[in-house]
């Protein structure tokens, strides 16, 4: 596990694990669908993100409109989710970046909360292989096609970052 | 590194800096924008924060309209312009895509060859007034032609306004007027990142001969402050845009002003067939300019 | 003790007025004891900065020609006006001046920018006043004389300034003698576009629509949307003319037709008159502080001189105010006695431009509609 604290938002640590070939994403999502309030996490599909970069901008939009008092969804783990999306549908943008079913590698986000007892929770739950949050990994495990349809972009490399990262940034304007 | 204090106190900064301990540099001060060097993803990413303070004399409501929007077309032009040639189906999102992309654009390096050579788009609050983007590293091309090697052949010197040239026509080509081009607005970005796009350019430059790779003007020419920059096609508007680079060029740099004939020139290669209107139009430009000074 | 009479009518305004400039020489400051000789009171202390002595006004009389409410001046009834008032105010001027025919230098008067009729019957004017009491001609640039009679008055050394009046819309800053025109009005002028929506809204032109209109601002509350028309330095007013002129018979049309009052939205209150102008103003003048403030960042000024009728404004000067001391500066303002043209103004800058050795000689004492503020050699100023 990984704990990022992002410059200007010290008092939200955020603590990410990247897990590879999970066996149980239909108990996961279970768990989100019943508000067991044990997983207040943001659970991501893998296969969809494209870089450490936009995960964490992500994370920064959605921990900023909390503090401005303007989540458009539930709570800031549901907005990280929100947030990856490109434009306004919430219950759109959770089936595209959440996790469902048939999600093969997941990223799970904790805004705040001790880590040792994070770690020590999501290796328990999540049936699946850490690796290392970096761009090689999520090259590795994404789903060039559904990526390339859900941005509406030709390439999915380093240059489609910053197009990704802007039009998230945009969003709802 | 040695940075100078802030010299604004960090309460006049929008949340959710505000209250962050990081370090911000300021960089320039204009008018309605302070632009302060920062970090933002990560504490070794270094970022360009531009903050647009609230201004008490304007009426409230008309105020926090004119800053949403122009946060908006900022961020929306930077956005549109990072897309350039992976967008499937032309430009950015929320952006009316100008004309189809067979604008007959000419020696241009090929759709998306502007991408990267303007800063992407990290973070905006159109609410509060602030904007994000990535830090481009290097000098201005004014401080570079200031500080040029005088005794180094000119050819370096027509080696970068060729490149000026060439950047300008391809904004152009984008669908976006930039609005306040100037020598200061330009950044010379000294190392490429292999593979990217105005890497592959820049090496067929050099193929060519067209660069030579001495005297401290190499690098790749980068875009920055488009906070006038507008979506435009319009023969006029690009004509003005060239007219104001023109203008900026020649009082900025008075000893190089008989070559901005390079600037034009790359333009115009860079352009294609619209170029050349363009070019015309800019003449006519020129002359009520000059005409101008007999209005009352 | 080098004196001149000046005239002014490059539009609706009738103004004479005689200046004296006091020698280099003086260590006191000269009482204001002028101040009795004109209704328009001269000016008092307030020059306290001043580096050069300060100037004597000796009269300053204006008459104007106001036509009736919902039309605007028109040129011809204008030149009759000012023809038929020139000898009186020349007069009187000379009058309340106490001053002899011997003590006149030069005789001032405007040679443009301006309406043609009424320029052509002040030009007139000046050239048989120069035939009869054999004084040389000095033509002066309207522009030029706001400026110079602004820092004179108010002491501003070095400003940027911004001229705002019916026919100009300027901003200006003064290098290697040169008034530098930074950014201006593309179509209309401020004033213009001002005078033309009281004419829709049937606001009176008496003392000045712009004058007006502010009263009725203060009264207003709900801003609505106009077109913020900026372009660098350059603005442009055509585009909220056409807008607010649209509201305004909005306004008209739900007051007279049976569909009940025009709300706004959000508040729900109805549009007044009053919110009109209240928008209009908020809309125009943060526009014209704004290419100002962008001027002031590009020559690194921190001061600010207003000229020119809508100068008299009292919301554009507070506006302007706040805006140079967030910049660690100040607004210098002039009241309506000099805002408004005005015949001292051009007495003044012509005496100035006479002691550098200035001289219109009669065949060349033209007037002309078109005449940039750039175009004058400012050689007084280093």
């Amino acid at each position: 596990m990984e704990t990022v604290s992002l410059p200007h938002l010290p008092d939200y640590p955020l603590h990410i694990c990247l897990f590879k070939d999970v066996n149980n994403a239909p108990f996961l999502r279970q768990q989100l669908l019943e508000g067991n309030t044990d997983f207040e996490y943001a659970f991501l599909d893998a296969s969809i993100l494209l870089s450490r970069n936009q995960v964490l901008a992500a994370c920064f939009r959605a921990i900023n409109d909390l503090l401005q008092d303007r989540l458009k969804s539930r709570n800031v783990h549901s907005e990280i989710v929100f947030s990856l999306s490109p434009n306004n549908n919430i219950s759109e943008s959770f089936r595209r970046f959440g996790v469902a079913e048939t999600s093969r590698h997941i990223l799970a986000v904790k805004v705040g909360g001790v880590q040792s007892q994070i770690e020590q929770h999501l290796k328990g739950s999540v049936e699946g292989n850490l690796v290392p949050l970096t761009d090689e990994q999520f090259a590795e495990l994404r789903d060039e096609s559904r990526l390339r349809k859900v941005y509406k972009i030709g390439a999915t490399g380093n240059e489609a970052e910053a197009f990704v990262i802007g039009s998230m940034a945009l969003k709802g304007s | 590194m040695a940075q100078p204090p802030p010299q604004q106190p960090l309460r006049t900064l929008p949340p959710p800096f505000n209250t962050s301990a990081e370090s911000f540099e300021l960089i320039a001060q204009g008018a309605e924008s302070l632009l302060y060097r920062t970090t933002f993803l990560s504490p070794a990413q270094p970022a360009a924060l531009k903050v647009r303070p609230q201004k008490t004399w304007r009426h409230p409501t008309l105020d926090k309209r004119l800053t949403r929007q122009r946060v908006l077309a900022e961020a929306r032009v930077l956005v549109k312009l990072s897309g350039e040639g992976i967008v499937a189906g032309g430009g950015g999102r929320k952006v009316k895509d100008p004309k189809k992309k067979n604008d007959g654009g000419g020696d241009n390096g090929g759709v998306g060859a502007l991408r990267g050579l303007v800063p992407a788009v990290l973070a905006l609050d159109w609410e509060r007034g602030w904007l994000v983007t990535e830090w481009i590293d290097g000098v201005t091309v004014k401080l570079g032609i200031y500080q040029r090697d005088l005794a180094a052949d000119e050819g370096v010197l027509r080696g970068l306004l060729g490149r000026i040239g060439r950047v300008v026509g391809l904004l152009h080509l984008a669908g976006v007027v930039h609005g306040d081009l100037t020598t200061s607005n330009m950044m010379l970005r000294p190392t490429r990142t292999p593979g990217t796009n105005a890497d592959a350019m820049a090496r067929a430059e050099e193929e060519r001969g067209e660069v030579e790779v001495e005297g401290g003007l190499e690098g790749d020419i980068v875009l920055i402050d488009f906070g006038l920059a507008t979506q435009s096609v319009s023969d006029e508007d690009r004509a003005v845009d060239l007219y104001v680079l023109e203008r900026a060029f020649g009082s900025t740099h008075p000893k190089e002003e008989g070559q901005f004939d390079e600037v034009l020139k790359a333009y115009g290669e860079s352009m294609g067939k619209p170029g050349k209107v363009v070019l015309r139009r800019l003449e006519d430009v020129r002359m009520r300019g000059r005409k101008k000074s007999m209005l009352g | 003790m080098p004196v001149a009479i000046g005239l002014e009518g490059s539009a609706n305004k009738l103004g004479v007025g005689i200046i004296l400039h006091p020698p280099h020489q003086t260590a006191d400051p000269p009482s204001p004891h002028d101040s009795a000789h004109s209704d328009d009171e001269a000016f008092s202390t307030r020059t306290q900065k001043h580096t050069s002595p300060p100037v004597q006004i000796l009269a300053n009389l204006r008459h104007t020609y106001n036509s009736p409410p919902g039309t605007g001046f028109l040129p011809k009834d204008t030149a009759a006006h000012h023809r038929r008032w020139v000898v009186r105010l020349v007069k009187q001027a000379m009058k309340q001046a106490k001053v002899q025919l011997e003590d006149i230098d030069c005789i001032c008067y405007t040679k443009g920018p301006g309406m043609g009729a009424p320029l052509g019957s002040v030009a007139i004017a000046a050239r048989t006043l120069s035939q009869l009491w054999e004084k040389p001609l000095v033509g002066v640039n309207h522009c030029v004389g706001h400026i110079e009679m602004g820092r004179a008055i108010t002491g501003a050394d070095n400003p940027v300034v911004l001229y705002v009046s019916g026919g100009n819309t300027q901003v200006i800053a003064y290098s290697a003698q040169r008034y530098r025109i930074f950014g201006e009005a593309l179509d209309i002028a401020v004033g213009n576009c001002l005078d033309r929506f009281a004419r829709v809204l049937n606001i009176p032109n008496d003392p000045a629509p712009g004058y007006n209109i502010e009263q009725l601002a203060k009264k207003g509350k709900v801003l609505l949307e106009l077109p913020y028309a900026v372009k660098g330095m350059d603005v442009s007013f055509s585009g909220i003319l056409a807008r607010v002129e649209e509201m305004a018979r909005k306004l008209e049309t739900s007051q007279t037709s049976g569909g009940g009052p025009w709300k706004d939205d959000e508040s729900g209150q109805p549009i007044t008159k009053e919110d009109l102008c209240f928008t209009l103003q908020e809309t125009v003048y943060a526009m014209l502080v704004e290419i100002t403030e962008r001027a002031m960042a590009h020559v690194g000024a921190s001061q600010v001189l207003v000229v020119g009728g809508v100068g008299c404004n009292e919301r554009l000067q507070q506006m302007m105010g706040m805006m140079a001391a967030e910049r660690g500066g100040s607004v210098f303002a002039t009241d309506e006695r000099f805002c408004i043209d005005n015949g001292i103004m051009i007495a003044h800058a012509g005496l100035i431009a006479w002691r550098m050795g200035f001289r219109t000689p009669l065949e060349e004492s033209t007037f002309t509609q078109r005449f940039r503020t750039d175009e004058v050699l400012i050689n007084w100023r280093d």
